[in-house]
């Protein structure tokens, strides 16, 4: 597929109110053309319903969407030029693939000699070439899955929309899918939108990662900044895992500390952190926590196993320590601890996450 | 456990197995019944008859001895013989209980008489018995209630299903005179009136159909999908032709168009000769002329009435559709329009084809329009009727006719099953989708709310007339006001005008909404959870439940119980069995329905914790069951108290109902009676549905009305 004149997408002050429920409120985002953002947030926190607003198939009760140099807020989505991925597939039963592939090229009466050309193309794009004459229901989920994508494709859209299509799909296929369905948007330069609830594929699939926590944005970036930076708690432990640890920051002269229960950790020099000294949060990762049966530095948090669990390649441990239960993560190969045993656990002062928002 | 080869009938049984009491309870029971209740049927009743007569019907001196055999040892067998193992103490039951029940039956063939209560008590004990006896042997592993519902379901099956319909069968092939005449199915056949009756009974249904389906979409697109508050007026009013007993509507209908019509008479003021539109001197452009009666009457009525039926189908269609597919094809550039056309209307295309077949059936059955607005148009369901009330009584006729209406609504039924079973696009995922109804294209909005409008003033014409009919003194000519119609019914006593055949429509259907309601459920139970021998004569007697038109059960049922052994006619007891047999699909319908939607499990863990099927299906189905069983019981009421086609055969001057009491005063032209009853009808139905539906909510009702 050519690459398209990628456009941007601008959201204005936004706002969605369902009666006395604001779904959204004040939202103002830029998708860069070109790009795949994901919306990625706990159910209910309102990144469906900001992707249909963006399609077209909710209105918003106020603020500007622009596609490119356009303000579509005003139209329906029969005229948004949107392509949609939906969570269920959404294909016509009662049409072949190629029909189902085809409908918006016929609604357009295109010519019919085009038509099958260009869904043969849409198909082979997603690999189902070969299958125009299927039904629905003789196919794969992730088969109708990926005849969605080239239904939504086909029509070479202004914008891309992902509305959690990888939901129903088995798990040991979501990431054949979910690697084919981002080199298809990269190649075919459409800026998209995705939406998921896990973290895991959102940071997998995207240039950029929105969290949305009711309604509001949380954090925005790309996903290495929201996962070694989180500016929030929420953001701390919605991506990734992580344990979220009280602290207090100590300044002592031009360097900076940081006590964890017992334990001191000198902070590096560029660390970035609250002006004033005092409580704090502390985002630990599972895998930047290592265990050893002894002290080896002074930065090391003594504690006793509580759970140990095998899961194949890696130990995953529940430790109880003076600053909470941490949970951590070792590779299976070394040592395997059992309840019960006294360990420590040492922490490097780059890993340290401090979160700048304690609230 | 506590099954084994060696049993001691006094042993702690086990869960599921009948207890010894509970066995020797249905002998004494049994062996009470044959001594002390009337063997053979009493002339008058239980309640009229004399001590002479009670006493001779005890049947004491005839009593054949042979038959006080098999109750005899059955009482005696588990306890004289405590070692009994339990499959030799089952073949026991079974076979003297079979034995029992044959001999009763063969006696009562071979004298000629009609059975009485204690015959029909012992042969339900020694059924009871038989049950138990196949449970110990190894029916139904063991499980004695569920045999015993299998048993008795294929009872009724077989007495109040395939018993009369093979007595039409058997009426059509022996002619007036008594004697073999097979092809006499032929000959009536083929002789004149009745290919037109049937060609004219076939057009109208189609055409009907066709009208329902159609009307019944628009209204179903509106109330789903509309954004005018008028939708709201649809799912609200939408109930009135139900609850009103058919008929009613084509009354209404004569009220306003017929010869002395209120619309009639405004069309001859302003058209007519004498009109004042008209040119002196000519005649007018308009005549008054029975236009209403005839093939225009009955299919205005029929569509009136049944359009809210196919709505309630297809309304429940709609509001499957997974929204995303409509949404997915708004974002491929399609209009509104392309997207009904393309998407939701495939989509919903074997409701479509479910709600015309339903339609056709529907208008085929229907008796009570085609009487009052006929006129010369006659439909296999009159000309039954007029076959047997009429001077004709041609059993031979009415049974020929009677089967060719049954093969017909078989016919449809089985298209129905087949077709319209399969294909099934709309089906419910179970994904939780986001996703907001796509609303109707505009212009095709307002054109239904235009249409609608007009339909429902047009039905509310038609009910205010009625209600307004009841205070008027003579409709056409004198409309003066006056309560003289409802004084009759009403002021005269409690043992005269209305009030009989009202507290007989109410009694009834009050006594036959529970007995439909269990059964319906019991046969749902056992029909989508249970495999059983036998079960085939239970699928094709709920087949034949559906399919079966009023007027042929009214005509089987003459045939079946007008002559012994088994001798109902007259008897309040047919009519409630009657009613119960119409009302029955309402229950299994909604029994299915209901199951489909619990999952097996449940049962079976209660079965784990040694509950048995009784106390699971008490304890663990019935609460669950609860709402269904209201609503249908409900339903079951309502249908019971409307019904009109077979109570008309079997009602008699003691047993009148509400309905049979309306037609008759219409057939004696005394209309301003009739349609006061009526009123008084429509409004009773309209107040119970109300009051259901505030007891146990809205939806209540409407779901289970929605599952036919």
């Amino acid at each position: 597929m050519e690459k398209a004149d990628s456009i941007k997408i601008r959201l204005k002050n936004v706002s969605k109110h369902f009666g006395a429920v604001k779904a959204l409120d004040q939202i103002t985002i830029e998708f860069a053309p070109g790009t795949m953002t994901t919306l990625l947030g706990p159910s209910g926190c309102g990144k469906t319903t900001l992707l249909r607003l963006i399609s077209g198939l909710e209105t918003v009760t106020s603020g500007e969407i622009w596609f490119g140099g356009e303000n579509v807020a005003e139209l329906s989505a029969t005229r948004r030029d949107v392509g949609m991925v939906f969570q269920s597939y959404a294909l016509f039963p009662h049409m072949t693939v190629e029909r189902n592939v085809g409908y918006g090229l016929r609604v357009l009466k295109t010519d019919p000699s085009e038509v099958s050309e260009r869904v043969g193309q849409a198909l082979k794009m997603v690999n189902l070439d070969g299958y125009q004459k299927r039904h629905p229901d003789e196919l794969s989920g992730g088969q109708q899955q990926r005849v969605a994508v080239a239904r939504a494709m086909v029509l070479k859209p202004k914008v891309l929309l992902f509305d959690e299509p990888l939901s129903n799909i088995d798990s040991k296929l979501r990431r054949s899918m979910r690697d084919d369905i981002r080199m298809l948007q990269k190649s075919s330069g459409i800026t998209s939108v995705y939406v998921t609830h896990d973290q895991a594929e959102a940071l997998a699939v995207s240039d950029e990662v929105i969290v949305i926590n009711e309604g509001k944005i949380e954090q925005q970036g790309p996903p290495k900044s929201l996962y070694h930076l989180p500016q929030t708690a929420f953001v701390a432990n919605f991506i990734g895992e992580s344990n979220v640890i009280d602290a207090t920051l100590e300044k002592d002269g031009n360097s900076k500390w940081v006590v964890l229960g017992d334990t001191r950790v000198q902070l590096p020099k560029g660390k970035k952190v609250p002006a004033q000294e005092g409580p704090i949060k502390i985002s630990l990762r599972p895998e930047m926590v290592h265990i050893k049966s002894e002290s080896k530095s002074s930065m090391a948090i003594e504690g006793i196993i509580s759970q140990s669990a095998y899961m194949g390649p890696v130990m995953e441990y529940s430790i109880d320590t003076k600053v909470g239960s941490l949970f951590t993560r070792a590779p299976a190969y070394q040592e395997q601890y059992q309840p019960d045993d006294k360990v420590y656990l040492h922490i490097h002062p780059e890993e340290l996450i401090v979160i700048p928002d304690a609230g | 456990m506590f099954t084994s080869n060696t049993h001691h009938a006094l042993v702690k049984t086990a869960p599921g197995e009948t207890r010894p009491l509970t066995i020797l309870i249905w002998i004494i029971a049994g062996f009470g019944a044959y001594w002390f209740l009337p063997w053979f049927a009493l002339e008058y009743g239980l309640f009229d008859a004399t001590i002479e007569e009670y006493l001779a019907s005890l049947g004491w001196k005839t009593r054949p001895l042979t038959l006080t055999v098999p109750v005899f040892l059955a009482l005696f067998i588990p306890f004289a013989w405590p070692w009994l193992p339990l499959k030799r103490l089952g073949w026991v039951y079974t076979l003297f209980a079979s034995a029992g029940i044959g001999l009763i039956f063969l006696d009562f063939i071979r004298t000629g008489e009609a059975m009485g209560f204690s015959a029909a008590v012992v042969v339900m004990a020694l059924a009871a018995i038989f049950a138990i006896g196949i449970a110990k042997i190894g029916f139904q592993r063991g499980d004695s209630f569920i045999s015993g519902a299998v048993v008795f379901v294929i009872f009724m099956v077989l007495v109040f299903i395939f018993y009369p319909v093979i007595k039409i069968f058997n009426q059509v092939l022996i002619s007036r005179d008594g004697s073999f005449a097979p092809f006499q199915f032929f000959r009536i056949l083929t002789s004149f009136g009745v290919s037109r009756v049937v060609f004219n009974t076939l057009v109208l249904a189609i055409s009907v159909g066709a009208a329902t389906t159609l009307f019944g979409l628009i209204f179903a697109l509106y109330a789903v999908r509309a954004t005018t508050r008028l939708r709201y007026a649809v799912r609200i009013l939408y109930i009135l032709p139900i609850i009103t007993p058919p008929f009613v509507v084509g009354m209404s209908l004569i009220l306003l168009f017929g010869r002395a019509g209120m619309v009639n008479d405004v069309l001859m003021f302003l058209f007519g000769p004498t009109g004042i539109f008209t040119a002196a001197g000519s005649e007018g452009i308009f005549e008054r002329s029975g236009y209403i009666y005839g093939f225009t009457g009955i299919f205005l009525a029929q569509t009136l009435s049944l359009t809210p039926i196919s709505y309630m189908l297809l309304s429940g269609m709609i509001s499957t559709i997974n929204p995303s597919m409509e949404e997915a094809s708004l974002t491929m550039r399609a209009s509104r329009w392309l997207t009904l056309r393309n998407v939701t209307l495939p989509l919903i295309r074997p409701g479509i084809a479910n709600a015309f077949l339903l339609g056709m059936i529907s208008s085929a059955a229907d008796f009570g329009n085609p009487l009052v607005l006929g006129g010369e148009y006659d439909v296999l369901s009159t000309e039954i009727y007029f076959s047997i009330a009429g001077a004709q009584l041609d059993f031979g006729k009415a049974s020929t006719l009677g089967l060719i209406l049954l093969f017909l609504s078989l016919a449809v039924f089985m298209i129905q099953k087949r077709w319209v079973g399969q294909t099934s696009y709309v089906t419910v995922t179970g994904i939780q989708t986001a996703g907001n109804v796509t609303p109707l294209p505009k212009r095709m909005q307002q054109l239904f709310t235009v249409f609608i409008s007009v339909w429902l003033v047009l039905v509310g014409v038609l009910y205010f007339s009625i209600f307004l009919g009841g205070f008027v003194k003579q409709w056409g000519a004198d409309y003066s006001l006056t309560i003289a119609h409802h004084r009759e019914l009403w002021m005269h006593g409690f043992a005269s005008g209305g009030w009989p055949s009202l507290k007989n429509s109410l009694g009834y259907s009050f006594i036959a909404a529970p007995f439909t309601t269990m059964m319906g459920v019991l046969i749902a139970y056992i029909v989508t959870r249970k495999q059983f021998w036998g079960r085939g004569v239970i699928d094709f007697g709920t087949v034949l439940i559906f399919a079966i038109p009023g007027t042929v059960i009214g005509v089987a049922y003459i045939l079946a119980f007008n002559t012994p052994p088994v001798e109902l006619t007259g008897t309040a007891i047919i009519l409630i069995i009657t009613m119960a047999i119409r009302a029955m699909p309402v229950g299994i319908r909604g029994g299915m329905s209901a199951l489909s939607q619990i999952s097996p499990s449940l049962e079976e863990a209660s079965l784990l914790q040694r509950a048995g099927s009784a106390k699971t299906i008490r304890s663990v189905l019935m609460p669950i069951l609860r709402p269904t069983i209201v609503s249908s019981m409900a339903y079951s009421f309502i249908r019971s108290m409307t019904t009109v086609s077979a109570v008309i055969f079997l009602a008699t001057a003691g047993t009148n109902v509400a309905t049979t009491y309306i037609l008759s005063r219409v057939e004696s032209g005394d209309t301003g009676v009739a349609v006061a009853y009526g009123s008084v009808l429509i409004f009773t139905m309209l107040c119970f549905t109300f009051l259901v539906q505030a007891l146990t909510g809205r939806s209540r009702v409407e779901k289970q009305v929605k599952t036919q």
